[in-house]
């Protein structure tokens, strides 16, 4: 990637930062309920029942932004969590299927999983030279391959008995259980970041990596456990997919990848390194939801959603850097 | 406080470009492949109105395809003319996974019956019995998903026939023996594997035991993985003889790529007479003898009068239930070999160098 | 001596893919005769036009440190806007259709540069969004129709003749082989290749030594896009086909192609010559595996453990050579 060499250290730089994040979080609160008022607007179906049937599926994608949010902090990516979705679904899919009972199925997607994350977590720190792009562009590669090796020619598993993930897919109340456990996986990985030692390492790692390992810092072994984190929670994450599809195939989770950064990156996080708060990324996430939920109502063209979308996004990321290049002139 | 209004600004202004958005794309694409909600336009005598004030929408396999774009057609037609409103949605990329949330959405949106293209057979269960339980009338065309998922499914030609009419199009055009391959599309795709196991359990009789399935390859219904998977066919099996591609942009991709070869092995299939018109020949320079499909504009139009008659009551999807297709005639539901329910359309219909002329300018 | 020779094989990237190109020629050969004959390697090479020659223009946005994963979406794009021409029978002549291509994709890599080099979005991030947008617009020109066969009249042909190639090459390999040439050239010999070499090996010295960085971040990205949009219009014609989902995916190919071919992803390092060899390394993978007997269906986990192989394989190889300059230092 490009040299950090428009890093500047004064104090007074450090203030702007501080101040624009704050105001950068303020808008997209703003913006979530403009966007909702939005689809309420210009979709009669857009009612509290009929958001809450649809957004599960989209809410498995927010359990890979929580990690991907720490990778990205860390000025590294992670390209093969969508494959890691796929393998962890299909495994736990055809272990179903062999008669293994529902709560060890689960055990065994998450493990699957964690153990993707730990493969690249191993794979970039015996070879710190490698970017984590291509390794993880390999490993996509890969854990999609295995995945497809397992499934066979029909290229897809259903399940057989679907009780236990039916189950998964219960409500409390009207609010299905993954609300409850995106919050909960959000409050826990919001709170490490902000307020724990290891979070404000992440940073650290982040704006200067060689800084932080001659001050102390375990670099090396606090990258290996975010990537096997981000792996877990793939395997979580895939768990919830099962559970509204019923099974897997060869194209389960294409994209998640993609939509995590683009969901961290529009909520402020700077791929960079060393910048971004999580809870930018949480509102905007859930912009991008309601957004796509709002829109898809209204039947508009899919492929329109995603140039809106892909507007969005650079728009989001521009004009804040022009911004502030143009307070920079005027300092 | 300079910034929060810029920023305040901006978003007015994206949020209007939206809007605007929403409404100039609402009105400008009128090609029927757009998926919008067009309003109902009753045609005097074209149809009895048995539809007036519902909404019925039609879910395909992927967007852009010319066979799901003339199904789409089809089925529009029927519902504007009986007094109705249509919804075409096309997923987001052709998987069943794209297709659950499009389910959902029209979950919410409260159509009155819905007809589905399946990208899996299983994988939308779940998202189709909540269809099913909010009172929406649920059938599949094209492409069926399981009996618990559907009412009932219109199948274009029985899985059994067209099974029957491709084996003896391979056993005729390789002469009774020899090596064959397939050349389907997605390996999960419900009719591609319905039809590829007829095949099988046809060739399992004597008459045929000279010819040798080498392989079924899987183009993705993407000309360019088709292309692929054709040239690695040719050079991996040098005593090939037929490939037969049950899929239209699969024999689309193989007939060019033999007849620009001038190779020995010869194609038939599944193919739309528009796309084929130049490949289907009896000489050598030409690739494919004759293929077969039936006319997808009718598959949506049936897809259309059964999603009519769930609604309105005459049918309930049962064996046995009896409903008028307007001009296309009555058709009767009968038992699927999956244990639900189908209504079948017709049998294949064969396209040849004597027919092939006056069938391409119609689809 | 021998050490020097050796030395001096393994020290240049380029020798020892060429040494494991033709390694891996010999050993399909051995498994399938009809793999080096003239035909096979030439329908290869048809067939891998698009991918050879759009990692010329990857490897001179790696070159400035930058990546570009929207270049299946240009190329998108472009096709489209060639099949939609010919379908409503508005431009027949060839080669004003390939003008109109490249312009397409000029434009496309143009607005990309312009964001990037200005904008200062980071290259992933602008480059995803770009992605979903010109994909959708792609649909949207099509409005969800495709041109096939027969709409496209005379101007598939173009793939099959070999007017360019003095009646003895085929047209496609043809260009793939102006392309590299005039690229090889430029690289080597002229003053911008020097230019983009000095951008991406240390992005600070090229400025301050008066290297306008902007403007050679835009030209890379135009390229880029020119590129793209060449291959669209060469995609049409090899496979008698537009449709809005060209090449879907195909975009991590391309990189996976510089990478192997010893590009470094931070910038300043590869060749033309690299970027050849791995993509040639690439197709042949690709049609070999088949041959050898590799059911199709593991054709991708073996992609992915290669590229992992590679990759690691070049760390490896660079650890050795350090330690073995150490060595030589510590007379």
């Amino acid at each position: 990637m490009a040299g950090k060499s428009g890093r500047t250290i004064s104090a007074q730089a450090e203030q702007s930062w501080k101040k624009s994040l704050l105001s950068w979080e303020g808008m997209l609160v703003f913006l979530f309920f403009a966007v909702n008022l939005l689809c309420m607007i210009i979709s009669p179906s857009y009612k509290l029942t009929n958001v809450l049937r649809e957004m599960p599926k989209y809410l498995t994608e927010v359990f890979l932004l929580l990690p991907m949010a720490y990778i990205l902090i860390l000025g590294e990516i992670d390209l093969s969590v969508g494959a890691t979705v796929c393998l962890s679904a299909t495994t736990a899919c055809l272990a179903g299927n062999a008669g293994i009972p529902f709560p060890v199925v689960i055990l065994i997607g998450i493990l699957v999983g964690t153990a993707c994350g730990l493969f690249n977590g191993i794979a970039v720190t015996l070879f710190t030279e490698l970017p984590s792009m291509i390794v993880t562009l390999a490993t996509m590669i890969i854990f999609r391959g295995i995945a497809e090796i397992a499934l066979g020619s029909g290229g897809s598993v259903s399940l057989k008995h679907n009780e236990g993930f039916r189950a998964l897919a219960g409500k409390i109340g009207p609010i299905p259980y993954i609300f409850f456990a995106v919050l909960f996986a959000a409050i826990i990985f919001i709170f490490i970041l902000s307020r724990t030692s290891f979070g404000r390492r992440l940073y650290a790692i982040g704006s200067n990596r060689t800084t932080s390992f001659y001050s102390g810092i375990h670099v090396q072994k606090i990258r290996l456990v975010v990537y096997s984190v981000t792996g877990m929670m793939a395997g979580i994450s895939a768990m919830f997919l099962v559970s509204v599809l019923y099974g897997a195939n060869t194209t389960t989770g294409t994209g998640f990848e993609l939509d995590a950064i683009a969901m961290a990156v529009f909520g402020g996080i700077s791929t960079a390194g060393g910048k971004g708060k999580l809870t930018g990324a949480m509102i905007s996430a859930f912009i991008i939801i309601c957004l796509r939920i709002g829109l898809g109502q209204i039947n508009m063209n899919p492929q329109v959603i995603l140039v809106i979308l892909g507007t969005l996004l650079i728009l989001a990321v521009m004009i804040p850097e022009l911004l502030k290049n143009r307070k920079r002139k005027q300092a | 406080m300079r910034k929060q209004l810029v920023y305040a600004f901006l978003c007015t202004a994206a949020i209007s470009g939206i809007l605007a958005g929403c409404s100039s794309k609402s009105s400008t694409t009128e090609s029927p492949a757009s998926p919008q909600k067009t309003e109902a336009v009753s045609k005097d005598g074209a149809g009895t109105g048995g539809a007036a004030g519902k909404t019925f929408a039609i879910v395909t396999k992927a967007a852009g395809n010319p066979y799901n774009e003339k199904m789409a057609q089809g089925f529009q037609k029927v519902i504007e003319a009986e007094g109705g409103t249509c919804i075409i949605k096309h997923p987001e990329s052709a998987t069943a996974d794209a297709q659950v949330s499009v389910i959902q959405s029209l979950i919410s949106q409260g159509v009155d019956a819905l007809c589905i293209a399946g990208n899996d057979e299983n994988a939308l269960q779940a998202a189709l019995e909540e269809a099913m339980a909010a009172g929406i009338k649920v059938s599949c065309l094209d492409s069926k998903v399981n009996k618990d998922s559907r009412q009932t499914f219109v199948n274009q030609a029985g899985t059994t026939e067209i099974g029957q009419a491709l084996m003896d199009a391979v056993y005729d055009i390789s002469g009774g023996e020899g090596d064959w391959a397939i050349l389907s599309a997605t390996s999960q795709a419900t009719n591609q594997n319905a039809w590829i196991e007829a095949m099988k359990e046809v060739m399992k009789e004597s008459k045929y035991s000279k010819l040798n399935l080498v392989e079924v390859a899987y183009g993705d219904d993407e000309p360019q993985k088709s292309t692929d998977q054709t040239q690695a066919l040719l050079s991996k099996y040098p005593d090939l003889k037929v490939i037969c591609a049950p899929t239209t942009v699969g024999i689309n991709a193989a007939a060019k790529v033999l007849q620009d070869e001038k190779s020995k092995v010869k194609l038939t299939g599944l193919g739309l007479p528009s796309e084929m018109a130049e490949y289907i020949g009896n000489d050598d320079a030409h690739s494919c003898p004759y293929m077969y499909l039936w006319n997808p504009i009718d598959v949506g139009s049936l897809g259309a009068y059964t999603s009519i008659a769930l609604v309105d009551g005459s049918i309930t999807g049962k064996t046995g239930d009896k409903f008028a297709a307007g001009e296309m005639g009555d058709y009767e539901v009968i038992g699927a070999s999956d244990g639900g329910t189908e209504i079948i359309l017709g049998p294949p219909f064969k396209f040849d160098s004597s027919n092939i002329d006056e069938w391409k300018s119609v689809y | 001596m021998e050490k020097k020779l050796l030395k001096k094989i393994t020290g240049s990237r380029e020798a020892s893919l060429f040494l494991v190109l033709v390694i891996l020629c010999m050993v399909i050969q051995i498994f399938s005769p009809s793999f080096l004959t003239a035909k096979s390697i030439l329908d290869m090479l048809k067939n891998n036009a698009v991918i050879m020659i759009m990692a010329l223009g990857m490897l001179c946005v790696l070159l400035v440190g930058g990546i570009d994963i929207s270049i299946t979406s240009t190329l998108a794009l472009s096709g489209m806007t060639v099949g939609m021409l010919l379908k409503y029978n508005i431009i027949h002549n060839t080669l004003l259709l390939f003008l109109i291509a490249i312009l397409v994709g000029a434009i496309c890599g143009a607005i990309i540069g312009f964001v990037v080099a200005r904008g200062k979005v980071l290259p992933i991030i602008a480059t995803m969004g770009f992605m979903y947008i010109y994909r959708g617009l792609a649909y949207l020109i099509a409005r969800s129709q495709w041109a096939s066969a027969e709409n496209l009249g005379g101007f598939k042909n173009f793939a099959l003749e070999k007017e360019l190639g003095l009646g003895i090459l085929n047209n496609v390999i043809v260009i793939v082989l102006v392309c590299y040439i005039i690229f090889f050239a430029v690289m080597k010999w002229t003053r911008i290749g020097r230019k983009i070499y000095a951008v991406g090996s240390n992005p600070e010295a090229a400025a301050v030594s008066g290297i306008n960085t902007r403007r050679i971040k835009l030209l890379v990205y135009t390229l880029m896009g020119m590129l793209a949009g060449l291959c669209g219009a060469l995609a049409v014609a090899v496979y008698s086909s537009a449709q809005p989902n060209m090449l879907y995916g195909k975009e991590m190919d391309v990189i996976a192609a510089c990478v192997i071919g010893g590009v470094s992803m931070s910038g300043g390092r590869g060749t033309v010559a690299g970027a050849l060899l791995g993509s040639l390394i690439l197709a042949v993978i690709a049609k070999a595996l088949p041959l050898v007997g590799i059911d199709s269906i593991v054709q991708n986990t073996v992609k992915g453990c290669i590229i992992l192989a590679v990759i690691i394989f070049n760390v490896v190889a660079q650890r050795m050579m350090q330690k073995e300059n150490l060595k030589g230092r510590e007379m």
